[in-house]
């Protein structure tokens, strides 16, 4: 006899050796609270979402930004930051409309395949953060080597000695490797987490991927 | 959510609860995890019971919501099952019906099936839940072909497990 043949004649036999709940344990569970991914991703998310807008938040009024206000760099600080809420307004949005779509009801694919997209959307939208972090600390960057008087009385006096090269690859590569350890730290916290949250759909959805070859 | 459509969904889950359970066996190796994947498929039941039309069965809709929880959203990590494990699971599996040959061989089926990845075992309890392969394809998001090839698959492997 087919292995899976016997197996299915105990398992439809065993109807009666489940636990019988009743009606009352079943109401009490419809009251508490899921523990689901879906969840965890929602409230990870939307932390994602507050710690970058914080971030901008937070610099506001630091001395750093006093001092850059000195320069008089408006015409690229406000479209900057005009560009930041409009591209923040669209992720979390698009973030939002994704979460929305992610149903129970689906099937398993598009039930991954809906929770993966969501996840994307808010990963594109911290790579997003991280390049923008990358290119606007060089461009700050150039904007102090032409405008902050204190940099460029150390560039003069570089250049004087004739350590001028050695003066700007100095600051480069010292902020090269600042913001690298940064985004390294930010991965190894991604790897981490999601690493931990999703290994097991990510693994699942591979397994149905596969069948499709 | 009003009292009236808790109290159908309540009275609709009481009587199909046996297939909860099924899933909760197949997925988890004791009572706390059991207990747990059966509290989670209930919460997600639920959120869902207000959208259920009623062009499927109850006791279909609740096979998909029910798979979809035990492989995607239960979070609880879940040990893959080990010869020692296996010994908490045996409250699960009854066959005194059996002679000690046909018992023992069930043992060891339910042990390799245990074995199976998650997706192997949706196909699995699909399976034995007899169901054809459109609705298992229907189910997995998969064409009826591609479940037909797995699932020969899966029985192929079970006899590795079983004989190896």
């Amino acid at each position: 006899m087919d292995e899976l043949e016997l197996l299915k004649k105990d398992w439809q036999k065993n109807d009666k050796d489940y636990p019988k709940l009743s009606y009352d344990d079943i109401y009490k569970m419809i009251l508490k609270k899921s523990s689901s991914i879906v969840k965890w991703i929602f409230i990870i998310s939307l932390l994602e979402f507050a710690f970058w807008g914080f971030i901008s938040f937070a610099l506001k009024d630091t001395k750093i930004m006093e001092r850059f206000e000195s320069y008089h760099a408006e015409n690229i600080m406000i479209p900057l930051t005009i560009a930041g809420y409009v591209i923040l307004a669209y992720f979390f949005y698009k973030f939002f409309m994704n979460y929305r779509t992610i149903s129970v009801t689906d099937n398993a694919k598009k039930l991954m395949e809906n929770i993966i997209k969501t996840r994307r959307t808010v990963k594109q939208y911290v790579a997003f953060n991280l390049i923008f972090l990358f290119i606007s600390t060089f461009v700050v960057l150039g904007i102090q080597f032409n405008k902050d008087d204190r940099i460029v009385s150390l560039i003069d006096k570089a250049a004087s000695n004739g350590e001028l090269f050695k003066f700007y690859a100095v600051t480069i590569l010292s902020t090269l490797l600042v913001l690298v350890i940064m985004i390294l730290l930010f991965l190894g916290f991604y790897y981490l987490i999601y690493g931990i949250l999703l290994k097991r759909l990510n693994r699942n959805y591979r397994e149905l991927k596969k069948l499709e070859v | 959510m009003n009292k009236e459509l808790e109290h159908n969904f309540v009275e609709l889950l009481e009587k199909h609860q046996n297939i909860i359970h099924k899933v909760c066996r197949l997925y988890t190796n004791n009572y706390d995890a059991h207990n747990d994947l059966f509290q989670e498929i209930t919460i997600q039941l639920w959120r869902a019971y207000p959208k259920f039309r009623g062009d499927s069965k109850f006791s279909t809709w609740m096979y998909r919501v029910g798979l979809n929880t035990a492989i995607t959203l239960y979070r609880k990590s879940k040990r893959r099952i080990s010869t020692q494990d296996f010994d908490e699971v045996q409250f699960k599996i009854k066959a005194e019906d059996y002679d000690d040959t046909e018992e023992e061989q069930l043992k060891l089926l339910y042990k390799a099936v245990y074995q199976l990845n998650d997706i192997e075992k949706a196909l699995v309890f699909l399976y034995l839940e007899d169901k054809n392969y459109k609705e298992i394809s229907e189910t997995m998001g998969i064409s009826e072909v591609n479940a037909r090839v797995k699932m020969n698959r899966v029985k192929t492997k079970l006899k590795t497990i079983l004989n190896p």
